[in-house]
């Protein structure tokens, strides 16, 4: 006697969830991933000087000389300025005469954020012909 | 009268069972278009600053200068006097190099006048100083 045979059940994984997990993931890998973007103060330097060079000699009126100490402490045409009046000083300076251009003059042995620091107060402050230089 | 029986609306429904697809490939995506950066030898900690502007990456080159004056590019330690002849093989690579100076903090500024001085000589006159954005 034939007897008709039951049909066994089929084995399924769930997979509803599926898309829960995946997204869990993306968006712990979305959140989690951190650009490594390039920020920084930009400067063009000065063509090396060569024989051939043209020395411009430049009006007192229009060069002001920023002095950086190994300290830390600035100076502004002879006047020692704090960091925070640096700013306005430089934009009245600027605002007064467009073609001034200013030397930032860094002791050797000061810290390079001291000079990261100021070069960033002259950016804010507008200035656009910065000249590096040190002893 | 005989009723007419409304026959049921059928339901509306958003097929999900393609969700899953669309997150996973997603997350793939992400997983594989992510690019960690190597570890470096040189610990940098970078200045911080407010006028920053956003670097070109396909132009950078970048320079990192630690504490004690140790001059790293492209994970290849060099001395200062030998700057002058990578960068020019890099300009020859690419016209429109930017150096970026990833410097520490506190390295002596005289370390990066000489390092500038050699770009100089290099005639790779597009520099960038890297820094944080001042929270």
């Amino acid at each position: 006697m034939l007897r008709p045979r039951k049909k066994r059940a089929m084995g399924g994984i769930p997979t509803a969830s599926m898309s829960d997990v995946a997204f869990l993931l993306l968006i712990f890998f979305l959140s989690t991933t951190k650009f490594d973007m390039k920020y920084g103060l930009g400067l063009v330097l000065p063509a090396p000087t060569t024989e051939e060079t043209v020395k411009v000699k430049l009006k007192d009126d229009n060069l002001t000389k920023i002095l950086i100490n190994k300290d830390g402490l600035v100076q502004v045409n002879e006047s020692i300025v704090p960091l925070e009046q640096l700013q306005e000083k430089i934009s009245a300076m600027v605002k007064k005469n467009p073609d001034m251009v200013i030397m930032l003059k860094t002791d050797r042995q000061s810290n390079y954020n001291n000079m990261i620091n100021v070069l960033d107060q002259l950016r804010l402050a507008g200035a656009e012909k910065i000249n590096l230089s040190t002893n | 009268m005989a009723k007419i029986k409304k026959s049921p609306r059928p339901q509306a429904e958003i097929p999900t069972a393609s969700m899953s697809d669309i997150a996973f490939l997603l997350l793939i995506f992400f997983i594989v278009s992510t690019v960690f950066v190597k570890g470096k030898v040189i610990k940098v900690a970078m200045p911080k600053a407010e006028s920053i502007d956003k670097i070109p990456r396909s132009h950078a080159v970048t320079l990192y200068v630690d504490k004690v004056g140790n001059i790293t590019v492209d994970d290849y330690s060099i001395q200062i006097p030998q700057v002058e002849m990578v960068m020019i093989k890099k300009l020859q690579q690419d016209f429109n190099m930017i150096t970026c100076f990833r410097t520490d903090r506190e390295t002596s500024y005289g370390v990066m006048a000489d390092i500038m001085n050699q770009l100089r000589k290099a005639n790779a006159l597009r520099v960038s100083f890297e820094a944080k954005r001042k929270l």
